[in-house]
């Protein structure tokens, strides 16, 4: 185990770049962790492609996965049910976060791709903080949404869910 | 449906639609709702019905049953409206449309684009409410047509203006594919602003509900509500909405609580006791009203019902128990109880089983701690007041069960819940009674037996000579055959009769009043006491005596108990062997143990089948020490009595032989043994579902199946050795009772008529007598087989012990008659044992005893005879005969002509 866990893995972004990580960071990702599994020790001597990552989001998701090396492997079996259980961003996280819009998108694809479902979920999270309080104009804007309502359809929609506006 | 086709200009990052749906999922609901204003793609992704099925099922109010049920109707009205379209057009290509119209309804997204089915829209109205995906003119007219749509829009509009009406606002809500969102809709309008005022209020004094609900009923209900409508907050800050709304109604429940409190404390039944658990009730099912009521009600610590349980102890004999104190004490808690149960009624609301509760309570505090008092200082003082104890409250406390009032809102299975309290109570005792019982009896027959055979050998001298004096007495023998064979049957018949009686009555008396001591008692006494009287008798005291004393003054309870005394005063002769009496009392002693231990059987589970393993457990115990430690002990001992007989180290000799007499009644007592194991089992262990009789794996049976068996081999063994004895009397009778004149009787000097007594000679008489008194003393006592063996086994070896003897004996022809008269007498009693093979001997036998009667002269018909083997049925070939004729008194007379008759010239040689 000891030596599992001081083994050093080398992963390689979609524009060529070789990262050396641990292989206890690296296994935050599931894909890679059953990569892992799948192939054994021979893994660990060729690197690794991530083919859809470049080199700043590889990084800054090795950043992420660095910290929290240590959490708890997430459940196997968590569903969409549990979602109740999820808890507020942490201080770290949200942090770390802060990162213009693109790349705060580009991490979020980057963990769904490796599956790294805390990642995502922070991600989401952050994003939906985003969206909070804003008007859908707003929203519009921040998500480069373009409106394909016409406004008596928009006032439609607006007063079909009126309940939902009184505060 | 990925985000591709939203056309997300000049961000390079396309996020999929499952994480959007992801990020949808953390919002709140106005925001939520703002998305879904930003595009097309977007409405569709937050209408998603599936979404809103979610925050429905979360708070428990979605059903998928009635879900389908709608669908299924509506999807059939469609069809039916379809159909007649098709009929009105004729024939057209609708029916693709139909299709694909059913494919797009199961993805949520319904809408015909027939103009047809416009009017059958509003019709419909709510159910199949169309969705984004129409034509956009098209499906937003339909939401403007649909009252469900517009009625939420007036709740939101007032919700604080008619508040009576949004306390039941989850009654309204229903399961409708397609409108999840609309229902979420309507109780978020309802809730929202009441749940949000809540989490953003400082103090318990600030939300706006305890303003505008003033009622505490009211405040419950809303209070409520908001607990399951938080359950489908999951925005981001949930958990701070939820513990700020916990803390609320931990408040407000302390605050109804302490009312509730106060009323209990001055017994305020009707008034605020009711209405604050009706409050608490609403709020949250009442759990704190329940707990409080049960924790501090008065009956726990009612001075008045706690009794002392040493009472049980102190007011009986020490090794009995008195249960009367604890019948008294379980009436009054019943009586308390019925009483609760009717305040019960009066306090709460529907729901909650408040007097379970309370019970459990109960049985907790008082029951349990009354009885491990009572049977653990019972255990210490004497295990036979434990064993009934124990048993005898077991059964009160059943009994104390029955008489329990269900209260309105115990279910249906009150009495099966008691008596899983009642298991509850007795599970840290049960392990330890059932192991006592067995041990318990087991000590007891061991005693019992051990005791008796301890007396038995100080006795043995006096005994054996007693033994052999006893055939002095054939009258009373037989007068006792007589009435043995009585009891023998009766069991059978009482258990055809009086399926209760046999056996029970005598001790189920006394046991199931075991405070009462003598009068019921002595009903098991006829069996102990009048036996124990003729047998403290020396051995030789008469007949007479004996008969008497075993009728007791008092009137026999049971029929059988008498007969029982009486068989076992009668039963002196093989009361070395063993003793009827230590049978029954064994018998007794188990079916009290059995009893008692059968009760815990009603238990059912764990404990039940425990309980009734051991009640078999006693049953073959009972078995092994009656069989192996007692009846088998006594027939080997009775087998060597018939081996070392010799008739002639007897000086007596009567009509029967002495030990086989004693090992026949050997055989008929075990036989009642057996019948009475029998018929114990069928009543004990079967009659009460025990055992399994059809089970051949069932210990029990098995255990009765080698006792029976067992039994037969003992049978068997001595009848066999009981047959050569048999025959060496009757050898002994042969050789010293015949006379040699008998068969060939000297003629007087004076030339006088000799012998006019014609009849059989008094050897014959004897023999069958003695043969026929020992066959007869089997019949009915062992198997029909058994004896019917035993008859031809007897019968063979009679005929070859006559044959033995008469060729030992000289015939005249005047002695023929007295032996055609012997062999008449043979016959007629071989024939009363009803055996056509055996038969046949005893015929040959006579025809051959005719032989002698031939006169010399006729020496050629003799010879006929002799060679004719057909006479002889087989059974003699002529060599046979000729040697039987060579018996006869002249026979050298006769010789020459009867050889020249049969073998012709060539023997006159000789």
């Amino acid at each position: 185990m000891a030596a599992e866990k001081s083994s050093i893995i080398t992963l390689q972004s979609n524009d060529g770049v070789s990262i050396d990580v641990d292989r206890q960071v690296a296994e935050r990702s599931m894909l890679i962790k059953n990569m892992m599994e799948d192939l054994g020790d021979e893994a660990i001597s060729t690197a690794v492609p991530i083919p859809n990552v470049n080199e700043s989001v590889l990084k800054k998701v090795i950043e992420w996965c660095e910290h929290h090396k240590n959490d708890p492997q997430p459940a196997q079996d968590d569903d969409s049910d549990s979602r109740k259980k999820t808890t507020d961003i942490e201080e770290w996280d949200q942090k770390f976060m802060q990162v213009d819009q693109e790349m705060l998108f580009e991490i979020i694809l980057a963990s769904n791709y490796l599956d790294i479902k805390p990642l995502l979920d922070v991600g989401c999270k952050t994003v939906a903080n985003m969206i909070k309080g804003k008007s859908p104009e707003e929203i519009r804007k921040t998500f480069n949404i373009t409106n394909d309502f016409t406004p008596e359809e928009e006032e439609q929609i607006r007063r079909e869910n009126e309940w939902a506006e009184d505060r | 449906m990925s985000l591709k086709t939203t056309q997300m200009h000049e961000s390079k990052a396309v996020l999929p639609a499952e994480i959007i749906a992801t990020i949808l999922d953390y919002l709140p609901i106005p925001d939520l709702l703002s998305f879904a204003r930003t595009s097309k793609r977007m409405q569709e992704m937050v209408y998603e019905d599936s979404r809103w099925v979610r925050r429905l099922k979360s708070m428990g109010v979605w059903n998928d049953g009635e879900a389908r049920k709608r669908f299924e109707d509506a999807l059939r009205a469609r069809r039916e409206m379809m159909r007649i379209k098709a009929e009105e057009d004729g024939r057209s290509a609708r029916s693709g449309t139909n299709g694909a119209g059913g494919v797009r309804k199961m993805s949520m997204s319904t809408t015909l684009f027939d103009a047809g089915i416009e009017q059958e829209r509003q019709k419909r109205s709510l159910e199949m409410v169309s969705k984004t995906v129409s034509p956009v003119v098209d499906g937003f007219e339909s939401l403007a047509l649909s009252p469900s749509v517009t009625k939420p829009t007036q709740i939101t509009r007032a919700p604080m203006l008619n508040p009576e009406e949004l306390l039941d606002i989850f009654s309204s809500v229903k399961s409708i594919r397609g409108s999840a969102r609309v229902e979420y809709g309507k109780i978020y309008a309802a809730l929202a602003p009441f749940y949000l005022d809540l989490a953003r209020s400082k103090s318990h004094m600030d939300p706006v509900i305890f303003r505008v609900y003033r009622d505490p009923e009211q405040q419950a209900q809303m209070l409520a509500h908001l607990q399951l409508f938080a359950k489908s907050d999951w925005a981001d800050g949930w958990r701070q909405r939820e513990e700020k709304l916990v803390t609320m109604v931990g408040i407000f429940e302390n605050a109804v609580l302490r009312e509730f409190e106060h009323g209990y404390e001055a017994w305020d039944i009707d008034g605020r006791m009711r209405r604050y658990a009706h409050v608490l009730g609403i709020l949250n099912g009442g759990h704190a009203a329940i707990e409080l009521f049960v924790q501090k009600h008065p009956i726990l610590t009612d001075r008045e019902i706690l009794h002392n349980s040493m009472d049980c102890l102190n007011q009986a004999s020490s090794d009995s128990i008195a249960l009367g104190p604890s019948r008294a004490f379980l009436d009054n808690l019943s009586q308390k109880l019925i009483e609760q149960a009717d305040i019960i009624n009066r306090v709460f609301p529907q729901g909650e089983d408040v007097l379970q509760i309370l019970l459990d309570k109960v049985a907790e505090d008082l029951l349990m701690e009354y009885d491990a008092t009572l049977f653990d200082e019972a255990h210490a003082r004497s295990i036979p007041s434990y064993l009934q104890a124990v048993s005898g409250i077991f059964e009160q406390t059943m009994q104390f069960g029955l008489t329990l009032k269900p209260s309105k809102n115990s279910r249906d299975d009150f009495l099966e819940k008691f008596k899983s309290i009642v298991a509850k109570i007795f599970e840290p005792h049960v392990d330890l009674y059932l192991q006592d019982e067995l041990d318990y009896f087991k000590k007891l027959a061991e005693t019992e037996v051990g005791n008796w055979e301890n007396k038995l050998s100080a006795e043995e001298a006096t005994t054996e000579s007693y033994l052999m004096a006893n055939v002095n007495r054939q009258a009373d023998k037989k007068d006792f055959l007589s009435s043995f064979k009585k009891v023998v049957m009766l069991p059978v018949n009482a258990v055809n009769a009086l399926p209760s009686l046999p056996l029970s009555s005598p001790f189920s008396l006394g046991k199931s009043t075991p405070a009462q001591p003598t009068p019921n008692r002595s009903s098991l006494a006829p069996a102990a006491i009048t036996s124990a009287t003729p047998r403290s008798q020396s051995p030789g005291s008469g007949p007479i005596e004996r008969t008497g004393s075993p009728l007791p003054s008092e009137a026999p309870t049971d029929e059988l108990a008498a007969k029982a005394a009486l068989m076992a005063s009668k039963l002196e002769g093989i009361r070395s062997l063993f003793s009827i009496e230590v049978a029954l009392l064994l018998t007794h002693n188990a079916k009290a143990s059995i009893e008692r231990a059968s009760k815990f059987v009603r238990l059912g589970g764990q404990t039940g089948e425990e309980a009734r393993e051991q009640c078999e457990a006693i049953f073959i115990c009972l078995l092994q020490i009656l069989g192996n430690r007692h009846i088998k002990a006594g027939f080997d001992k009775a087998v060597d009595h018939l081996s070392n007989y010799n008739p002639r180290e007897v000086s007596e000799h009567h009509q029967g032989v002495a030990p086989l007499v004693t090992f026949l009644e050997l055989v008929n007592v075990g036989d009642l043994i057996s019948q009475m194991v029998d018929v114990f089992y069928e009543q004990q262990l079967v009659a009460n579902k025990l055992s399994d009789r059809n089970d051949f794996l069932d210990p029990a049976g098995a255990a009765k199946k080698k006792f029976e068996q067992m039994l037969d081999e003992r049978v068997a063994a001595g009848l066999n050795k009981g047959i050569d004895v048999l025959m060496d009397e009757i050898e002994y009778i042969c050789s010293t009772v015949q006379m040699p004149t008998d068969y060939n009787p000297t003629a007087p000097a004076d030339g006088a008529v000799p012998n006019v007594d014609i009849g059989p000679t008094k050897a014959a008489q004897q023999v069958v007598g003695i043969v026929e008194s020992h066959t007869k003393m089997l019949t009915g006592s062992t198997d029909k087989t058994m004896l019917d063996v035993f008859n031809q086994e007897v019968g063979l070896r009679l005929f070859t012990v006559l044959c033995k003897h008469l060729k030992r004996q000289r015939v005249s022809t005047d002695g023929a008659i007295a032996l055609i008269s012997d062999m008449n007498i043979y016959f007629l009693y071989i024939r009363t044992l009803r055996n056509q093979d055996l038969l046949q001997y005893f015929k040959a036998l006579r025809e051959l005893s005719q032989i002698y009667l031939i006169d010399p002269k006729h020496a050629k018909e003799m010879a006929t005879i002799i060679a004719d083997g057909d006479r002889f049925h087989g059974i003699f070939r002529a060599e046979e005969v000729y040697e039987f004729a060579e018996r006869r008194a002249d026979w050298y007379n006769v010789k020459r002509d009867v050889e020249r008759a049969m073998y012709g010239i060539g023997c006159t040689s000789m």
